[in-house]
């Protein structure tokens, strides 16, 4: 079953420019602030004077293995909702051709549906992954002065780590496009929600921890769920070093939270696509 | 044998009764037309058939069984509009069609897109397509694998008056190899050309199903009883204008091919050779005042 599902999907998207456009895009989109920012410090640090010294000593070596697979992760996840745009689209492009109506009047069940739908978003993200794998692979081997005294791969649990956060987020994505049908409301609710709702949200209850019983309620935010389970790398960590341990700390638990939510967010996916009308 | 068994299917939007208690049954190999005025229920009547919809209330079978998706895969199916990937050319969207139903293979692909008249357009984008392009891709897409059972939902919608006559000799060719067709339309003429079995619709209400010819005759049916219905009948068949007699339970049924026939005169008849009428009633009405029966408001 699971192998007509893939086919189906692969038949649905490989002749769809935008699809490929887009993941063209992300492609781009991760390199390029990959490289802006290790221009910046490459620059700012390469002066053989006491000002470029200074701000080696300060920010460490970011590109460098390992810690490159940290800072590569951090950097790319600013550009999750490129991807985004991709996966809202697989589901409201259906709505929008009717399609998902006639997938299920030409034999599909209506769980078939979402389980391709599933599949798709993860080989999204396991592409994305595979974008961020290359970027900072890649970077890490320019930037790394003497490759046999590091542990290139001391730091590559951010690869699970980031492959679980762009699920995570992709995941809620999808279920945005699966309750607002509409590629536009769906997205715009993404963006709005998620570069300046959330924020904001996140901050305000941060603000109020002690009038919430100590609990930082912020952190089950459907996007800060997974947002933390890659902290700020070590080059901003570093100035401030409790809340850095704290953060690196909690990585775990993230993972346990990101989990129930992927599960939770699949769960209502299956649940209101069976329940409600096409 | 039934293919598509249906029992009390209610279905409301909110306040509205889109279908009211329908139950009727579509025996194989029949072509069976689902006919109603616009807003009558008949899409959503199939769409509840296909599980794209459920019912408030009731259930329905197909060949004998509760429903499944490996049914719908058996089925040949065009809902309401045609629905296809518009970025995707005519032969990329029946092989999703293909991957889902199973039915066919890429030879069945071509073989459909040339049966509809679309196989020299079949590798251009849907998008680019007529509305009656897309009506044949949707009905290529029903035909696909050769499908025992046929779903056809206002199948010659956009099509011009040549691509009405095709698909009414397909779905008569169809009938004709013993496949089942069970097609909807608020086309009255349409339906009593291809259909022997009706389903008549109205405001989500079952007016009446049947035989074509009883349901929807062209011509005067008047209720005749005597004491004896078998002189009766040897009598009637006698009558200058009668076409045919049937008998039901409730007597003898006679169709004349004269329009507008008196009853006095059937009266007159009989009582000249010797039978005296127990009932004499005018069964049915004239296909145009059905019509208009049918479309009209409340």
């Amino acid at each position: 079953m699971f192998l007509n599902i893939i086919k189906t999907e692969w038949l649905k998207l490989k002749n769809y420019l935008t699809f490929w456009l887009l993941l063209l895009a992300t492609a781009i989109s991760y390199p390029g602030i990959n490289a802006i920012v290790y221009y910046g410090y490459d620059e700012s640090t390469k002066p053989k004077n006491q000002s470029g010294q200074l701000i080696k000593m300060l920010v460490g070596n970011p590109f460098h293995f390992p810690e490159v697979y940290h800072t590569t992760a951090f950097l790319s996840s600013f550009f999750t909702f490129i991807p985004a745009i991709v996966v809202i689209m697989l589901i409201t492009n259906e709505y929008m051709f009717k399609t998902h109506r006639q997938n299920i009047i030409d034999g599909w069940q209506k769980k078939t549906f979402v389980w391709g739908k599933f599949i798709s978003v993860v080989l999204v993200s396991l592409i994305v992954t595979l974008f961020y794998i290359a970027v900072a692979t890649v970077l890490g081997y320019i930037a790394t002065p003497d490759l046999d005294k590091v542990e290139v791969f001391a730091k590559a649990k951010y690869i699970p780590l980031f492959f679980l956060q762009i699920f995570t987020q992709l995941s809620f994505a999808f279920l945005l496009g699966l309750l607002f049908r509409k590629a536009f409301v769906a997205y715009g609710f993404f963006i709005f929600y998620g570069l300046i709702f959330e924020n904001i949200a996140v901050a305000f209850l941060k603000l109020k921890i002690k009038q919430l019983g100590g609990v930082d309620y912020g952190q089950f935010l459907p996007l800060e769920i997974s947002d933390r389970l890659i902290p700020v790398p070590a080059f901003i960590g570093r100035f401030n070093d409790t809340d850095y341990k704290i953060a690196l700390e909690s990585i775990d638990r993230h993972v346990i939270y990101s989990l129930v939510f992927i599960l939770l967010t699949w769960f209502f996916s299956f649940y209101i696509f069976k329940k409600r009308d096409l | 044998m039934s293919v598509l068994q249906i029992h009390n299917l209610s279905k409301s939007y909110g306040k509205i009764k889109a279908l009211n208690d329908v139950s009727f049954d579509v025996s194989s190999g029949s072509v069976f037309g689902l006919l109603g005025p616009n807003g009558s229920g008949k899409t959503t009547l199939l769409s509840i058939i296909l599980d794209i919809l459920g019912p408030d209330a009731g259930s329905y079978s197909w060949f004998g069984q509760p429903s499944t998706h490996v049914h719908r895969q058996h089925i040949g199916s065009l809902l309401e509009t045609p629905n296809f990937y518009h970025y995707l050319s005519a032969v990329q969207n029946l092989r999703v069609t293909q991957s889902i139903s199973q039915r066919g293979d890429e030879i069945a692909i071509e073989n459909v897109l040339k049966t509809v008249n679309l196989y020299d357009r079949r590798n251009s984008r849907f998008s680019t397509y007529s509305l009656g392009m897309k009506q044949r891709l949707a009905i290529a897409a029903a035909l696909l694998g050769n499908p025992k059972v046929l779903l056809l939902d206002e199948p010659t919608n956009g099509l011009d008056p040549v691509g009405i006559a095709e698909i009414r000799d397909l779905i008569k060719g169809l009938s004709a190899a013993g496949h089942t067709v069970i097609m909807a339309s608020h086309l009255l003429d349409e339906v009593e050309r291809i259909c022997d079995h009706v389903a008549i619709l109205k405001f989500g209400q079952l007016i009446t199903s049947g035989p074509v010819q009883s349901v929807l005759a062209d011509e005067d049916c008047y209720l005749l009883n005597a004491n004896d219905q078998e002189v009766l009948a040897s009598v009637m068949q006698n009558f200058p204008g009668i076409s045919r007699v049937s008998k039901t339970t409730d007597g003898l049924e006679c169709y004349f091919k004269i329009v507008d026939i008196a009853p006095e005169s059937i009266n007159q008849y009989c009582f000249t050779h010797d039978l005296v009428l127990s009932k004499l009633v005018q069964k049915k009405k004239r296909l145009e005042e059905k019509f208009f029966e049918l479309t009209a408001q409340p």
